[in-house]
């Protein structure tokens, strides 16, 4: 009798495990292949639960998982058949993510690698493109032919596309997702809204304030101090810290180097006067104390933190870093309605009449994206699945959400949220277990296929200033803005060939070159000096960018700075970066 | 005393047990003799040892016979020796790819007979030789160039970094562990003494992203020691000392944390080798009227000296393992020239950067120098005649 039981046991036992392994990943070759949806109205088709596959993701970015059953992951996943497991960064940078999942082997089916895409490249570990392009036409309509041809590797394939700053139809933005100084709706209130044009300026205005209010109540009651200025000066993200001058200038964000207009020759931001002249004021404000005396000791979360309470009056940083985070972070706390919400400001240096901290038009960085793995078991499911998410209605399931629960639909046909369904869209726990974006897959941004919404929320001409709090309409209308960048006043020109350099240096993460030279100069994996020259520059301004602004005495910090920073022979990078202008120009001819 | 003596049989070392018995008949011998200055002169281990040496010298030959009697013995070390080449001694074939110019294909194999050979050139990478020969060009002084080339070459400073802060953790780690399980031995109050040496020992157990977050918490700007610091005016109400921007403070900042962390976990070893001294000469010694010191001093001391030996030369294989963690998760852009180890050198530019011949080149170097380092000091322990690890 017992024996009976046991195996009764043991039967059932293994029933589930058989059970399990079965929900696991799935076996594509012995599922029945899905029904080809049909791309038109791809809503009609619901996939059963045993047919939907479960795919992984990384990307090299700091990101929130989504809660497991996440409710629009369920239905994007009946309707396209694929579930993706999204996971991001913890606490490393991407070189050494990436770098430990190539050596391991253990790569997921879809990943953003951020700037190792070369290295993964180079060890064909990525599926091309190309078939999947002519087959669906969603990943095809992403970009011309010329811009898809600046995404071809050596070997006349393409790995990858970049997902962001891709606008279809007309555009919408209002935002400005690029680097500013940017500043506390109610530092600006209470000194009447003034023009801020240079530094000097932007620095006596927080000076002004703080010196009036040291401290402030938030809405439970604490009584929290002040940060005045903070700034970004740990691993990759301290460019906030690093490169303003080239923008002080009025040069537009080639992120490495000043490339001249006109002529296209490049220049060295780290060495001009004005590279000076800014870190010496820096070094004056952080000697006066208003430079918060953690900034160069600071993790990224360390930095959310303090800004999401509030507590910081001015910041330079690009939009993407800190505000996604941020804003909903502030409306939930209710500090909005104090005037803690942030407006970008475009500083220059006294006697430069043009900025150009906004870009106007998209900024294509070919140089990551989104790539499906040699991993994945069936890599046209996956480019399938891209392109299925593509289509209008997943992706405003991506973006906007459900229909009656996250927006409505007015008689026009434009969609709307409540203030309701806006609160709870600033609600972390609630968008980690209904919202699904898949944040770093293909996306677009600017008009939807309907010709009146907008295929984000944030670009929604009535979401954006519905969803004002009350300080920052105020703000918006003293300076008669209509969106973020009229703060900023930056010149509306076409982009120049070579624009943007960072796209470039980005590639420069390996020490090696990562494949032949067609003129024969080098071989795949002899020494990159200008790479090297580049990495060592990045460890010494990481050193002595903080000392410089900490320093008793500027001068003589300064001079020992460049002493350390002309041994990591910048000019081998500069070499480079001109040679690679001469490029874009003579292929834009 | 009749009761001591079996008492002292029970704590017998475990090692010595094919020799207990006639140990025993020695002890009990000389609990007999009243002279405590002997039995320190001619501790039991001597014997043990002799015997042992003299074991060693009647090898048994390999004969069928024996080889049948042994059969289960080969059988079952039959895996071990597998386990031990599979595991250590194949892995070591990588190490080619120190000399190669090293790109990660498909598969493992393909990355490794596709790759070209490159001799030292990866070595010259990181120990940029020229600097230092220019260097004592210009100064024609020795010391000045090492300081150059410390301060130019970032694979030296990393060396310096991991020897520096591999023998200040060696050194405060091992003295405090001693000191705190002498020191705890003292202690006669149980419940006192078994209370301190459980919670000591429990830091040991926690991650190291914990025991920095609690360093970072401790020392920031709103923690208690720059509370501390105001409180006595040490600096102003308005001041913070912001630890982590001075490079002075980084070493003993990790060796604390180390102490801290170590200490009670390292100290368990001492106190079971305390527990194996015999008690009778701490009542011998109280009959020649030596106190409490002298007691620590004379017996105390001298009955761990072994242990305190062979921990000692097996961590000194370990000093350039001054860890990786901790250096990681506490160190910072302007203090990475203290911060940085070999570990953190192998990730930076090995992994991240994709050139794994590098990172296998510094790797390399760093097993081959702690092999120096044990050898030579083993070699020295050896001469001192404390007994050694091989």
């Amino acid at each position: 009798m017992k024996m009976k039981k046991f195996i009764a046991l043991g039967m059932a036992g293994m029933l589930s495990a058989a059970a399990l392994v079965g929900c696991d990943k799935g076996n594509p070759g012995t599922v029945d292949p899905v029904d080809p949806v049909d791309p038109v109205d791809p809503g009609k088709q619901v996939v059963a639960p045993e047919d939907i596959i479960d795919f992984t993701m990384f990307a090299t970015m700091e990101g929130t998982e989504l809660n497991p059953n996440n409710e629009i992951q369920e239905i994007i996943a009946q309707k396209t058949g694929v579930r993706v497991k999204e996971t991001w960064l913890t606490n490393q940078d991407a070189g050494e993510a990436i770098g430990a999942l190539m050596a391991s082997g253990d790569l997921p089916d879809f990943i953003d690698a951020g700037n190792k895409f070369n290295d993964m490249y180079a060890a064909g570990l990525l599926v091309a493109w190309d078939p999947y392009l002519e087959q669906y036409p969603n990943l095809k309509e992403m970009y011309t032919d010329a811009v898809w041809e600046q995404f071809r590797m050596a070997d006349g394939k393409i790995y990858w596309a970049n997902v962001f700053n891709n606008t279809y139809g007309a555009s919408k933005a209002t935002g400005h997702n690029d680097e500013a100084f940017w500043i506390q709706v109610r530092v600006l209130e209470e000194a009447g809204y003034p023009d801020i044009k240079t530094l000097d300026e932007y620095f006596d205005l927080i000076e002004d304030y703080y010196a009036k209010h040291p401290t402030f109540t938030n809405p439970s009651g604490e009584e929290v101090p002040i940060i005045p200025y903070t700034v970004q000066s740990a691993d990759w993200r301290y460019f906030g810290l690093e490169n303003p001058p080239q923008f002080l200038d009025g040069y537009p964000n080639d992120g490495s180097v000043i490339v001249e207009r006109g002529t296209g020759k490049v220049v060295d931001y780290n060495t001009t006067p004005t590279a000076k002249a800014y870190f010496q004021k820096l070094n004056e404000e952080y000697n006066k104390k208003i430079i918060d005396s953690e900034f160069a000791t600071q993790d990224w979360d360390t930095y959310i933190q303090k800004l999401s309470k509030g507590q910081v009056l001015g910041i330079c940083d690009q939009n993407w870093d800190f505000n996604y985070d941020v804003q909903p972070a502030l409306k939930d706390a209710g500090l909005d309605a104090l005037g803690c919400e942030y407006v970008p400001l475009g500083l220059t240096m006294p006697g430069v009449t043009e900025n150009r901290w906004h870009t106007y038009g998209d900024t294509l960085n070919n140089s990551s994206g989104c790539a499906v793995t040699i991993n994945c078991s069936d890599p046209d499911r996956a480019f399938k699945f891209l392109s299925d998410i593509m289509e209008q209605e997943i992706h405003d399931l991506r973006f906007w959400g459900v229909e009656g629960v996250d927006y409505l639909v007015d008689e026009d046909g434009m969609y709307y949220r409540t203030q309701e369904m806006r609160d709870k869209q600033n609600n972390q726990a609630y968008r980690a277990s209904h919202m699904c974006p898949y944040s770093y897959m293909p996306q677009w941004l600017g008009t939807s296929r309907d010709g009146k919404n907008a295929m984000q929320p944030a670009e929604q001409g009535s979401e954006f200033t519905a969803s004002f709090s009350e300080p920052l309409r105020a703000c918006f209308e003293a300076y008669n803005a209509n969106g973020y960048p009229d703060f900023i006043g930056s010149v509306q020109e076409d982009n120049e060939p070579w624009f943007p350099m960072w796209s470039y240096s980005n590639t420069m993460s390996q020490t090696t070159y990562p494949e032949d030279d067609p003129d024969g100069n080098f071989k795949a994996g002899d020494d990159w000096p200008a790479a090297i020259a580049w990495i060592k520059m990045g460890d010494c301004k990481h050193e002595w960018l903080p000392k410089v602004v900490t320093a008793k005495d500027f001068d003589a910090e300064w001079e020992k700075y460049m002493k350390a920073y002309e041994a990591c022979k910048p000019e081998d990078f500069l070499a480079d970066m001109q040679n690679e202008v001469n490029k874009r120009i003579e292929a834009a001819k | 005393m009749a009761n001591d003596a079996d008492q002292n049989v029970t704590v017998e070392n475990p090692t010595e047990s094919e020799s207990a018995v006639e140990v025993k008949e020695e002890t009990a011998e000389m609990i007999d003799e009243p002279i405590v200055s002997k039995l320190i002169e001619e501790p039991a281990s001597d014997t043990v040892e002799a015997k042992a040496k003299k074991v060693a010298r009647q090898r048994v030959k390999v004969s069928k016979g024996e080889i049948k009697r042994q059969a289960i013995l080969l059988i079952l070390s039959v895996w071990f020796v597998n386990y031990g080449l599979i595991f250590y001694y194949l892995p070591l074939g990588g190490w080619i790819m120190a000399f190669q110019n090293f790109k990660l294909k498909k598969t493992f194999f393909d990355s490794l007979f596709s790759a070209r050979f490159v001799g030292l050139k990866k070595f010259h990478f990181m120990f940029e030789f020229d600097v230092l020969k220019d260097a004592i060009h210009e100064t024609g002084n020795i010391f000045q160039a090492l300081k150059v080339w410390i301060d130019n070459v970032m694979f030296i400073r990393t060396l310096r970094n991991t020897l520096g802060m591999g023998i200040l953790n060696l050194v405060t780690t091992f003295v405090m562990a001693i000191l705190f399980a002498i020191l705890l031995n003292e202690v006669k109050n149980k419940l006192g003494k078994k209370l301190v040496q459980t919670i000591s020992y429990l830091p040991h157990f926690l991650s190291w992203i914990i025991v920095t977050a609690i360093i970072r918490d401790t020392l920031s700007s709103t923690g208690i020691i720059n509370d501390l610091l105001r409180l006595f005016h040490v600096i102003d109400a308005e001041e913070t000392y912001n630890f982590f921007m001075k490079p002075l403070w980084f070493w003993p900042i990790v060796a604390f944390a180390n102490v801290w962390k170590e200490t009670g976990w390292n100290a368990i070893i001492y106190l079971a080798a305390i527990t194996a001294i015999d008690p009778c000469l701490y009542e011998a010694a109280d009959i020649d009227g030596a106190g409490r010191i002298a007691k620590m001093r004379f017996i105390t001391l001298p009955g761990i000296a072994p242990t305190i030996i062979i921990l000692l030369v097996m961590n000194i294989g370990n000093v350039l393992n001054a860890g990786f963690e901790i250096q990681y998760l506490l160190g910072n852009g302007i203090i990475q020239k203290v911060s940085q180890t070999i570990d953190i050198y192998v990730l930076q530019w090995g992994i991240s950067k994709s050139d794994f011949s590098l990172g296998t080149a510094a790797g390399m170097f760093k097993s081959a120098v702690s092999i120096l380092l044990i050898v030579i000091c083993n070699q020295i322990v050896k001469k001192t005649g404390h007994g050694s690890l091989f």
